[in-house]
């Protein structure tokens, strides 16, 4: 599957051709900015809900890992092995994220600076 | 056809880790695009991600607007639960195009453009008339 038709496409044109670990690499870097994303919202809820927005930030390291082991052990030619189970962990997380963000949107303080006025 | 008539319980158990791992029709696809994939879900989690972190600011950081006592909610909560949403139906096309890549079939087509502008628009007229509504008070 990964060959070109060679009259169409000369080897080497794609960077990615001669290696497609780069495509690897944009893969984890992506995962990284998910997880960032992940201890990004934990600090807003932070703010509001200090137990929730540790849990969410715990969450982030996580996240990094599980983008990590699903192709650690593979030289850079293998095919890679993400299992479903990682991207539906993921969702998961989400769905479970925004729940607590909602319960801390309804039920948590309305104006983190109305806790001081009180 | 046959798609249409099935139920909802084996199209949701279509999508449990399992059941993807268990369907191995076709060949294992180019790398490059399993990994193309797996970014596409990944940058759709992120989406979900800022949606819920939208929300949240909105009902937290924002003043309330006076003469609209739920203004807030109105705005942040729809877009957390958006968020939610988001991040289901990212993972549900992240296995159909995974299942078609590897039967070289067509991609299929991606519902989040619909959700996101219906969602959207639906947020930005929201917006408007809490805003009308706290100024004209």
């Amino acid at each position: 599957m990964t060959g070109q038709d060679p009259a169409v496409r000369q080897p080497g044109d794609d960077p990615e051709e001669r290696d497609p670990g780069l495509a690897r690499e944009r893969t984890s870097l992506a995962w990284l900015r998910t997880a960032i994303a992940f201890a990004a919202l934990g600090g807003t809820v932070l703010k509001a809900n200090i137990l929730t927005g540790a849990i969410i930030i715990a969450i982030a390291p996580v996240v990094w890992q599980l983008g990590r082991v699903s192709r650690s052990r593979s030289g850079p030619a293998d095919l890679p092995r993400i299992g479903a189970t990682q991207l539906f962990a993921m969702a998961v997380a989400i769905v479970a994220v925004a729940l607590l963000a909602l319960a801390v949107a309804i039920f948590g303080p309305a104006d983190p600076g109305a806790l001081r006025r009180r | 056809m046959n798609k249409v008539h099935r139920s909802w319980r084996s199209r949701l158990s279509d999508l449990l880790p399992q059941s993807v791992a268990q369907d191995a029709g076709g060949t294992e696809p180019d790398p490059r695009f399993t990994f193309a994939n797996e970014r596409t879900f990944l940058a759709w989690s992120r989406t979900a991600l800022a949606l819920v972190v939208a929300g949240l600011a909105i009902v937290q950081l924002l003043p309330p607007f006076p003469g609209v006592p739920f203004g807030r909610h109105l705005l942040g909560v729809p877009l957390i639960a958006l968020g939610a949403v988001v991040a289901v139906v990212a993972y549900s096309e992240w296995v159909r195009s995974q299942r078609a890549l590897r039967r070289g079939e067509p991609l299929p087509r991606s519902v989040m453009p619909w959700i996101l502008s219906f969602a959207i628009t639906g947020m930005a007229i929201a917006a408007a008339a809490v805003l009308l509504a706290s100024a004209v008070r």
